[in-house]
């Protein structure tokens, strides 16, 4: 755990009071930007996180300074202390910034640097970066050290970390409507394991990107190929031999026609393979400065979000088309996408598993390659005299998120063991005498049957269908109305399939369906949601908001979120409040009959949430909101988190522009 | 186990006051009702989506600029785009001229081109994947809208749309033009 240093804070910030009146005085640009948030909770969620971002601008000089006082943050590190800062002279040919630097080059194959506070991931490097421009070349290096922190088993606090030293070239060629770049980056990386001491590691990626536009569309291909090497002898290994190699690819071809556009990408990223989840103990595969397209729609519905798939950098490659259009002042987008892992698993048995690549370039259907399909489709626009706004969207997805068995070969039953005896004639030679012996020895053998197909399969899978609808109507008088509703089916299951059942490491056989009959195959699925009633074969949500805006001024917005069935170890809403019981029209409560820890049954899977906004000025805005959220996935850049639910609370933010 | 617990704020008091000192210092350095500084715009270099650069002093250096921060994801930037090529259309001959800086990562960043041309939209569109320009201007809250004068003086900060502010983003675009803000009814 970070100390808090208040003297060092007293110290900087008095730096950065006297350095600000000094920029004031010498009427030095500035911009600045305060966003302030503070939430208090029935289940602990507590924070209070405070951010001042100040940009300076004076001449060919340009200064940021982020100042934090968190205790705690939202997600992350009790901090008191400037947080980021950065200093950069730019000049025609040159610009060099020193301090925390966020890259982006290529689509991210090799380097792709941000700042995500949400999802608390920041793989900026701070350090120096140089670039110099001589049209239509430019040169680039970044050279300097990064602290990334990744959350463990904790929700709220970051509990991995991985310390780079790492130094990155890129040489671009900028023409027009083409542009062409060669990228090395190389970083020697103290990896931090689940258990042990941390592991010494040095990556070397070379990579390459060609793009052009044109009227009608436009190209780009992005290449990488990494080779990462142990630094010292680990586990008795050869220093500096290679321990993974690996290569990204990604390309993406938009066409357009009139006032169509159709988008298509193709990825196919393999820099490291196991038949689960990669864990913080495989290391040596991709780094955390590559950060690539993920080949998915980025939605903005919240009960889409919660579905999303769990992308993985390091093995799966896809396809995604999507197409945007507008018919009568309607706006129209359709999206597909395919993803799978490069490669089908097998299980020679329960723990042993070998793969096969896929033969060809596209995703896979089998379910040993976790494949990932989703479909959406939405219609957006304005219509009643360009009054009311409507968007009304269709998803559907369907993943294969464990493969747990797969085993299909042979075996055999022992029918009998063979008990007889068998002769065995001696003979001796004594003194010119010959003499004969026979002898019968028990035969102890294995009789087996004849080998027998068996076939067991094992996988978890889901499936959901999300209609998300969102209505506004504006009033003359500057006053809009909002409804919004989500709707959506889940299913979850744990599928089994095949003859045989389960492997008997007793016995050492598998266990066969029908012990009569071989050949008889099964196929079960295991729901894996469930109300208090007994198992739920689909989890049912809705997701409602209704909101009323003054503009320029005011919002005030009522969600109400529920939820039919929950999955093994999700929380229900613990606490009744007294919002819930108003929207309800719960009279018990107000008369005292209800307590607020003894949830009614029928609200224990309702979350309902009111927020206020109030805009002060055009560039400072504050918000509370009260109530319950319900927690869950949130993914965003590819990086998903699981929120923790936030019951009965409030959350106050202030955010500033200036 | 969760223990039952009233909501109570006076635990996190010191926390709260700590902010509001933290808040009233970062006004200080503020003068005037609003906190929107008139200074001049930084000169950032813009990679525009038909691939050429330009700066935002050259793009101001002829008419006033809105700027406006945005991603293909971001329900409340698309409902305001269609308001803010309006106004770039309506008052090209004023010289003003509307960029519309796009944010979106790699995740969404082949899309990009896609949704203008589906929408025929004519502003001017910025490309910042990295969020660079961004923190710079403080632009990480979408949409946020910025207006700057023929000089490049920011006059106008604003966050967020929601509908019928639309009405005072062009009153602001005809406070900076010089033009009465019934001209448009009457002419």
């Amino acid at each position: 755990m970070r100390k808090i240093r208040d003297r060092a804070t007293c110290y900087t910030f008095g730096t950065f009071l006297i350095s600000s009146s000094i920029i004031i005085a010498n009427d030095i640009g500035f911009s600045g930007a305060v966003n302030a948030s503070y939430g208090n909770s029935y289940d602990f969620y507590n924070f209070s996180e405070n951010l001042l971002d100040l940009n300076f601008f004076y001449n060919d000089v340009q200064g940021w300074v982020q100042y934090e006082y968190s205790n705690p943050p939202d997600i992350g590190f009790t901090t008191n202390d400037i947080r980021k800062f950065r200093l950069e002279y730019v000049a025609d040919d040159f610009l060099i910034k020193l301090g925390d630097i966020y890259q982006f080059w290529g689509r991210g194959l090799v380097l792709n640097q941000f700042d995500d506070q949400v999802t608390h991931f920041d793989n900026g490097t701070r350090g120096l970066y140089l670039e110099y421009n001589k049209y239509p070349f430019s040169f680039s290096h970044l050279n300097g050290n990064s602290d990334i922190w990744m959350l463990g088993g904790g929700a709220r606090i970051p509990e991995n970390n991985n310390i780079h030293n790492m130094s990155a070239n890129r040489i671009n060629y900028d023409f027009s409507t083409l542009a062409l770049g060669f990228t090395q980056l190389e970083t020697n990386e103290k990896h931090s394991l689940n258990s042990g001491p941390p592991v010494d590691i040095n990556h070397n990626i070379l990579g390459s990107y060609i793009s052009w536009a044109g009227n009608f569309s436009d190209i780009f291909l992005e290449y990488a190929d990494k080779v990462s090497t142990m630094s010292v002898s680990n586990f008795g290994g050869i220093p500096n031999d290679t321990l993974k190699r690996g290569y990204g690819y990604y390309q993406n071809i938009n066409i357009y026609l009139g006032n169509w556009g159709l988008t298509t990408e193709y990825k196919r990223y393999s820099f490291d393979r196991l038949y689960g989840d990669l864990t913080a103990n495989e290391y040596g595969n991709k780094i955390e400065y590559q950060q690539m397209p993920t080949l998915a729609k980025e939605h903005n519905s919240t009960l889409l979000g919660r579905v999303s798939h769990t992308y993985s950098f390091n093995d799966e490659r896809g396809i995604q088309f999507e197409l945007n259009g507008s018919i009568m002042n309607m706006a129209i987008s359709m999206q597909y996408a395919h993803l799978s892992r490069n490669e089908k698993w097998r299980s020679n048995s329960e723990n042993d598993w070998s793969h096969s690549i896929i033969d060809n370039y596209l995703p896979s259907s089998d379910f040993s390659a976790l494949p990932y399909w989703e479909n959406y489709n939405e219609i957006s626009g304005y219509t009643l005299n360009e009054r009311l706004y409507f968007k009304i969207g269709h998803g559907i997805n369907r993943e294969i998120i464990k493969n747990l068995r797969n085993f299909v070969g042979y075996q055999r039953d022992l029918s009998s063991i063979d008990t007889s005896y068998i002769e065995v004639y001696d003979s001796l030679e004594w003194d010119g005498t010959w003499y004969f012996d026979t002898t019968f020895i028990p035969l102890y053998d294995s009789i087996f049957t004849n080998e027998y197909n068996v076939e067991s399969k094992l996988w978890q899978e889901a499936e959901s269908f999300t209609i998300p609808v969102e209505l506004n109507y504006f009033l003359k008088s500057g006053y809009s109305i909002g409804i919004g509703y989500q709707y959506q089916e889940r299913k979850k299951f744990n599928r089994l399939k095949g003859n045989a059942t389960n492997y008997d490491y007793g016995k050492s056989k598998w266990t066969m369906y029908n012990p009569d009959d071989y050949s008889q195959t099964f196929s079960t699925k295991t729901t894996q949601f469930a109300t208090e009633n007994g198992p739920a074969h689909k989890q049912f949500n809705r997701l409602i908001s209704f909101s009323l805006s003054k503009a320029s001024k005011w919002s005030l917005t009522i969600t109400h979120d529920a939820t039919s069935a929950f999955e093994s170890g999700q929380l229900k809403d613990p606490y009744y409040n007294p919002l819930e019981a108003l929207i309800y029209g719960d009279i018990k409560y107000f008369i005292g009959k209800r307590k607020n820890t003894n949830s009614p049954k029928w609200a224990q899977n309702r979350w309902v949430s009111a927020e206020f906004a109030y805009n002060i000025t055009s560039s400072q805005r504050v918000s509370i909101m009260y109530g319950s959220i319900q927690g869950g996935l949130f993914c965003s850049n590819g990086i998903c988190r699981i929120i923790p639910p936030f019951n009965d609370g409030v959350k106050v933010s202030y955010n500033a522009s200036f | 186990m969760i223990k039952a617990r009233p909501l109570s704020f006076s635990s996190h008091f010191g926390s709260i006051v700590r902010s509001y000192i933290f808040l009233i210092i970062a006004f200080n350095f503020i003068n005037g009702k609003d906190i929107v500084s008139e200074s001049i715009i930084p000169d950032l270099k813009v990679k525009l989506l038909n691939g050429s650069t330009t700066t935002l002093h050259k793009l101001s250096q002829d008419g006033p600029l809105l700027i406006d921060f945005w991603a293909t994801w971001c329900v409340p930037c698309k409902k305001v785009m269609k308001y803010l090529n309006q106004y770039h259309e309506e008052y090209a001959n004023d010289n003003f001229k509307v960029l519309m800086i796009n944010t979106d990562t790699p995740r969404s960043l082949g899309k990009v081109r896609g949704f203008i041309k589906s929408q025929n939209y004519s502003f001017n569109v910025g490309m910042d994947p990295n969020k660079v320009l961004s923190k710079k201007l403080n632009g990480m809250i979408m949409p946020t809208l910025i207006l700057v004068d023929k000089g490049g003086v920011i006059k106008w900060r604003h966050q967020g749309y929601v509908a019928g502010e639309e009405v005072e983003i062009e009153e602001q675009i005809k406070q900076v033009l010089g033009k009465s803000i019934n001209e448009k009814n009457k002419g």
